[in-house]
């Protein structure tokens, strides 16, 4: 422990730094709670948009590219808080399942077979990542969620600068700017069609992405407000489990999974768009 | 980070926590304080594991686990731990980690209108597949243990 290197020498200069990051933080809760939630209907479902996406954006403006509030040192500096300040949301999430306990047990064998679901996202991407003209990108932006620890892997089996590291990298952003939204909104409309009883919505939130799940929980607590706990409780245990899991499948099936379809069918899809044969050598 | 930076940190997520309760919900810092100390106990106590066992878990991983522990039938202190816990309002955590997210990833905005609508549609279709893709298992599985 003593040989790590820490970002600041004291906690001091940690508050020198980043004081400016906590003001900002503190206002645009005032902000944001203060607008509250939100919904509009949008044909099937329903935006709802919590406070979260006003925080979020408000936070988007802050940095080198808009207002220039913050530098790239500060801007790194929020990275790590997020890690720190999404645990009490993980525990509050932990504690639901405690108490929902015999629920979650109820569905122990959907909960952890669930979790393969997850490679499902293989199936439907890829081959559209190839149509349009994707290359061994499309094998690290369609292995899995994208979120850190996936960015992390990819970079560490293909390197950063490889093709699978640029893709893994542009849907690791983009899920960034647009995923909560998108997410919580998503499952309005899947709960909306009537295809899955709330159990099984709740837990496919649980997807590896704590931001992700807890929009996609939060939707589903004010559509199914009779469920809310039982549902959040299942989408805490599926995010707890695909967090345990998520790199392993990624190693052993997702990106094998990738790597086998992307040879099947590049010489395929991948060239019957323009798109696709342009980016071909 | 060093005990004490997580510690602080932790504090600092506590207060917008509180204030998010009280400006969204209108429940007040007194009401808040104890499922505030519990979740941030929880936090810290899971940050802790992640530092001593060396296995590759992530933290959330164990801050779930500890959560569900306290508040589970057998738990001594599983009353007080929901009982407290339920006055923070679901998404009253979640304002704090939204403004740091969102400063986090200020400096890719750029990155982000560069990388072009071909990278939005598939972020769309890797979000929406690994929902339905979960969705659908679990539905089949349920189902067929004739729990729904």
């Amino acid at each position: 422990m003593n040989n790590k290197t820490y970002a600041y020498d004291s906690l001091t200069e940690r508050i020198k730094t980043e004081w400016i990051i906590y003001l900002l933080a503190f206002i645009f809760i005032l902000i944001a709670d203060k607008i509250g939630q939100i919904r509009i209907p949008v044909w099937k479902g329903t935006f709802i948009i919590f406070p979260i996406f006003f925080s979020l954006g408000l936070g988007l403006l802050t940095g080198p590219n808009v207002l220039k509030i913050l530098d790239d040192k500060r801007v790194k500096a929020a990275g790590s808080l997020v890690s720190i300040a999404i645990l009490p949301f993980i525990a509050k999430l932990g504690i639901n399942a405690g108490a929902n306990i015999m629920t979650v047990i109820e569905v122990g064998p959907a909960l952890l077979l669930q979790e393969f679901g997850n490679l499902g996202t293989i199936f439907l991407s890829l081959p559209i990542a190839l149509m349009l003209g994707l290359k061994r990108e499309s094998i690290g932006a369609c292995h899995s969620i994208n979120r850190e620890t996936n960015l992390a892997l990819i970079q560490d089996m293909y390197g950063a600068s490889s093709p699978e590291g640029q893709g893994c990298l542009a849907v690791y952003i983009v899920i960034g700017m647009v995923g909560t939204i998108y997410f919580g909104f998503m499952t309005s409309i899947v709960a909306a069609l009537n295809w899955f009883h709330p159990y099984s919505l709740g837990m496919a939130s649980g997807v590896g992405a704590g931001i992700l799940m807890s929009s996609a929980s939060a939707t589903l607590a004010e559509i199914y407000p009779a469920m809310a706990d039982k549902l959040s409780a299942l989408a805490a245990a599926s995010e707890t489990v695909s967090g345990i899991d998520g790199i392993y499948l990624a190693i052993f099936i997702g990106l094998p999974l990738c790597n086998w379809l992307y040879r099947k069918l590049e010489p395929k899809i991948g060239r019957i768009t323009k798109y696709g044969r342009r980016e071909q050598e | 980070m060093r005990a004490k930076d997580v510690i602080f940190t932790l504090i600092i997520t506590g207060i917008g926590m509180m204030l998010a309760n009280f400006i969204g919900f209108d429940v007040s810092f007194i009401e808040s304080l104890p499922g505030v100390l519990v979740l941030l106990c929880i936090a810290l106590a899971g940050a802790g594991l992640k530092a001593i066992i060396p296995l590759k878990l992530p933290t959330v991983a164990y801050c779930s686990i500890l959560g569900l522990l306290a508040a589970i039938p057998v738990s001594p202190i599983s009353g007080f731990v929901i009982e407290s816990a339920n006055k923070i309002n679901f998404t009253a955590p979640l304002t704090m980690v939204g403004a740091y997210a969102g400063m986090s990833i200020s400096n890719q905005l750029k990155t982000f209108f560069r990388s072009g609508w071909r990278y939005i549609i598939i972020a769309i279709l890797v979000m929406t597949g690994t929902f339905l893709g979960s969705a659908l298992i679990a539905q089949l599985i349920l189902s067929v243990m004739g729990t729904i």
